[in-house]
């Protein structure tokens, strides 16, 4: 069951366009953000499939980039954040695939960040409504599952001691 | 307690005698350990912004960034003011506010994603016309958001509620089921009836592809969460006239979810097929995005 709460049907409360080509790469990105504990300074970004075809449409680009410099899915400065990554000093470049081999669906990203030393890349989905998952961080496999109707305050407290145990494994 | 399917629902909905959106608020409570004021006072902040975007879009006649959608609500605001709407006031009030939300999330403006924000017209749209034609007061329609998530979380976990999983049967057909059977909890009907009203919608739209033109969820997203909204009052009418589906609601969601499967990826949300790849279609995105080629 990828769908908990009534929450993951009604919200997230967020800027449009899209639930998943918009709010859910939001989450991812500010799960990454959350897990360096900083916004990257570089980030290599590759759209798969739908995303790969779509991006522009629905601001997905904007959206990933919005959430690695820790926005959430209902700020209004999503819509400015490939200029706010300059002020930001996060250098990104985006990059196409049509299927993804470690997953299965039309919504992935993998993204490969960098800040000072480390070096982290992480594979998301967006599975609809809002709701993403994490599914690999480096080669590790792992099922995160990040509702972005969750309070992002609290989600970040969860993700801390979650994050060292994340780190220490890599 | 997992509630998993339709029948499961209306059983224990008879047993502990409450209706789809009181057992939605029993079931996250037991689950997120909650309390049940927090849980409602979220949800109503929830249909706060959902009546912010409404008003905020009825008046706002802008065009979106990409120019391909704008303008509509307005015109519809002005129509219906005339008295010409043959729809009646129910389905006509329905099409305003579900214009002006979805045109505002073409804006890229705040809204509330029900179930996804390209299918976001529809359930404000229904809500706000109850309220605004027999006065259904506001707390209803907070309960009203939980038997739309009961109905939205089965259909979620039994099949999919975007367009990229299964073609806009999943994702403005999703929205418009959750939507036929709030109407007719809301109008005191049964939990079956309301679950009829969901089945009944989605076979309407069963089969309908995803293929916005230039990826954006403006065309034809826009119209057809407005016509999402007249198809949610029929099936609420036929549910609550005693008119049952001769195919049980988990049925239906189970052939949306296989007919989702068999559907090509050109139809699914990529912009490959359908209206997108219509000359028209294909001159908006290459006027829109000539930088990529």
């Amino acid at each position: 069951m990828e769908y908990q709460s009534c929450f993951d049907i009604i919200g997230p409360i967020m800027v449009g366009p899209s639930s998943s080509h918009t709010a859910g790469v939001v989450s991812i990105g500010k799960f990454i953000y959350e897990l360096l504990g900083r916004c990257p300074q570089e980030a290599n970004i590759v759209f798969y499939d739908s995303f790969a075809e779509t991006y522009q449409g629905h601001g997905t680009d904007k959206a990933l980039i919005g959430g690695l410099l820790g926005m959430s899915t209902d700020d209004p400065r999503i819509k400015s954040s490939l200029e706010c990554a300059k002020e930001y000093g996060l250098r990104y470049q985006f990059g196409f695939a049509e299927g993804c081999e470690y997953y299965d669906h039309p919504n992935i990203v993998i993204v490969t960040a960098k800040s000072g030393d480390e070096v982290m890349k992480a594979g998301g989905v967006s599975l609809g409504g809002g709701l993403s998952k994490i599914f690999m961080i480096n080669s590790e496999m792992v099922d995160i599952r990040l509702s972005a109707g969750d309070n992002f305050t609290a989600l970040t407290r969860q993700n801390h001691p979650r994050r060292k145990r994340l780190m220490e494994a890599i | 307690m997992e509630i998993q399917s339709m029948r499961e629902l209306i059983d224990v909905c008879e047993r502990k005698q409450k209706n789809i959106g009181e057992m939605m608020l029993l079931m996250e409570t037991e689950k997120s350990g909650r309390d049940e004021e927090t849980i409602i006072a979220m949800m109503e902040e929830r249909l706060i912004k959902m009546k912010e975007a409404v008003d905020s879009g009825s008046k706002d006649a802008s065009a979106s960034p990409s120019g391909i959608s704008g303008g509509d609500a307005v015109k519809m605001v002005d129509y219906m003011n005339q008295g010409k709407a043959l729809s009646g006031n129910y389905i006509s009030h329905a099409m305003s506010y579900s214009l002006a939300t979805s045109e505002g999330n073409a804006r890229m403006g705040v809204i509330v994603a029900t179930p996804t924000a390209g299918a976001a017209g529809i359930l404000p749209g229904v809500l706000f016309s109850l309220h605004k034609n027999d006065g259904t007061p506001f707390k209803e329609l907070v309960m009203g958001l939980f038997t739309a998530s009961m109905l939205g979380l089965i259909i979620a976990n039994r099949s999919f509620i975007s367009g990229a999983a299964g073609g806009c049967q999943a994702e403005v057909g999703s929205a418009t089921a959750m939507a036929a059977g709030t109407i007719v909890e809301l109008k005191g009907g049964t939990p079956q009836q309301a679950v009829t009203a969901t089945a009944i919608a989605i076979k309407s739209l069963l089969g309908l592809v995803c293929d916005p033109v230039a990826g954006l969820v403006e065309v034809p997203c826009i119209k057809r969460n407005v016509i999402g909204t007249s198809i949610a009052f029929s099936a609420a009418d036929m549910a609550l006239a005693g008119i049952e589906s001769r195919i049980p609601c988990d049925e239906v969601i189970e052939a949306m979810y296989r007919v989702g499967k068999e559907m090509p990826r050109t139809l699914r949300e990529t912009s490959l097929g359908g209206l997108a790849m219509t000359e028209t279609g294909k001159q908006v995105k290459e006027r829109l995005f000539c930088r990529k080629s």
